[in-house]
């Protein structure tokens, strides 16, 4: 399976936004996961991040995205809705 | 799926005295980490049928609880409202007692909201100290400001959490409490330390009891606004600052070592929203606009206004800009997808209104919203 690429983005400095210079990004092979954790990732898919419209305030948001035969799809999803190994593949830096 | 979708985890407190919990007083544990989803939301997925019944389940089982504890939410805002509606008298009295201010430790957990603190005003970790005097003084400013007792005006506790994750490089507000990480020791440090970044959150919960503006768009432009706003001014506040002593800046407190030696200052700047020491700059003109856009990026627009009509008006921002912006936040029936030009022409409406005998106070606003294209 290809690999998830995920980047978060928001929160209170704005992580990924126009022009902003800070960003948080990484990548995992889904074959690292855990039974439990591929199964969140695929609801995540499943349900298209349908969990988006949380609005809290400041809270992190993660774009997962992946490459299937049927072309790459991403998903924009809560960080409390994104299993802890995507939250923790991400790496924070200046750019 | 792991965590509870869309677990509204509120709490009620049990006593107003400051700094009470009891070491061993642990409220009951939330096992989720804390979101708000809205309701509409939460439905769709307790009823999409590509989920199996497990995955559906905690969606059905959180729109249950959700709904109670937005019934009992308005409750206790009418409530509050009757008493001192019928008896103006008593309240009018006594001073409302302070609201209770607690601090919870996630010992770089993420379970919300961790071990409760015992006596954080006195603790041994500054952090603790720290989140514990500046969210009691946030609340001194929004009392003796603008008369406001806490975020739901009802004495709500208020509520933080410390040392969330690892190297987090964020605070956040949940619908119910404050969250702080203790950033990555590079682009930011404890978050804590920004005084500006305290009153933020907690501005962040004013918005949510008054005009609920929502997170996306104008109106998610308009929430991050007032919360930088009453962030600087809080910060403006403590200082005794008038607004041509003011920094202006959010986040200058939480810089890390890496982020100044790029030569980034701050998060924002009100003064100059674009401006190249912003580590996230924005827009200073409506045009720039459009939908979709990172509130905190399209939050620039309403900011640089709020300063120009500040700067026009002089003195203190808190006397008079500032008195405006809370009233159109605060003093009308909630609009949860207000755009930026209402909120415009409620500022110009109450300049007038409030300051009749200033007509300058009308001009400054006015030319301030002008000058960002509303
Ligand atoms: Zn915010």
């Amino acid at each position: 399976m290809s690999l998830l690429h995920v980047e978060r983005v928001g929160g209170l400095a704005g992580f990924g936004g126009p022009g902003a210079h800070v960003r948080s990004r990484g990548q995992l092979d889904p074959d690292d996961l855990s039974a439990e954790e591929r199964h969140a990732v695929e609801v995540l898919f499943k349900t298209r991040g349908r969990a988006k419209g949380a609005q809290t305030p400041d809270a992190f948001h993660y774009r997962i995205s992946r490459t299937t035969a049927a072309g790459t799809e991403t998903v924009e999803v809560p960080e409390s809705a994104v299993p802890t190994a995507l939250v923790r593949c991400v790496k924070d830096e200046l750019v | 799926m792991k965590n509870a979708p869309g677990f509204a985890c509120g709490r009620v407190s049990s006593g107003s005295r400051r700094d009470r919990l009891a070491p061993r007083a642990r409220p009951p544990r939330c096992d989720c980490r804390c979101f708000i989803i809205p309701t509409d939301v939460l439905e769709r997925m307790a009823k999409d049928k590509k989920l199996t019944p497990e995955e559906r389940k905690p969606f059905v089982d959180t729109m249950k609880v959700e709904k109670e504890w937005r019934k009992a939410r308005v409750a206790l805002s009418k409530l509050s409202h009757l008493v001192r509606t019928v008896l103006p008298a008593a309240p009018a009295a006594a001073a409302p007692a302070a609201p209770a201010v607690t601090v919870f430790d996630c010992a770089h957990g993420t379970t919300l909201p961790g071990s409760p603190v015992p006596n954080p005003g006195t603790a041994p970790d500054a952090v603790a100290k720290r989140a514990f005097t500046e969210t009691q003084a946030v609340a001194d400013f929004y009392q003796t400001c603008f008369g406001r007792n806490s975020v739901d005006d009802a004495g709500m506790t208020l509520m933080s959490s410390i040392h969330y994750s690892i190297n987090y490089n964020n605070a956040f507000w949940n619908g119910t409490q404050m969250t702080y990480g203790d950033g990555d020791g590079n682009i930011f440090i404890d978050f804590t330390k920004g005084n500006d970044v305290i009153a933020h959150e907690l501005t962040h919960g004013v918005t949510q009891y008054s005009a609920r503006l929502s997170y996306t768009n104008q109106a998610g432009g308009l929430n991050e606004s007032v919360s930088d706003v009453f962030g600087s001014m809080f910060r403006q506040w403590q200082a005794d600052q008038d607004v041509t002593g003011a920094d202006w800046l959010i986040g200058s407190d939480i810089m890390g070592p890496g982020a100044t030696a790029r030569g980034f200052t701050c998060l924002r700047d009100l003064s100059n929203p674009a401006a190249k020491h912003c580590l996230a700059p924005q827009p200073t003109k409506f045009s720039q606009y459009r939908d979709g856009l990172d509130p905190h990026f399209s939050s620039g627009i309403p900011n640089f206004a709020f300063y120009k009509a500040a700067m026009a008006i002089g003195g203190k921002s808190w006397e008079k800009a500032g008195k405006i912006w809370y009233q159109a936040l605060t003093g009308f029936p909630p609009s949860p997808n207000m755009r930026m030009s209402a909120f415009a022409k409620r500022t110009r409406s109450l300049a007038a209104s409030m300051f009749p005998t200033e007509p300058a106070v009308r001009t400054a606003v006015d030319k301030a919203w002008t000058a960002v294209g509303l």
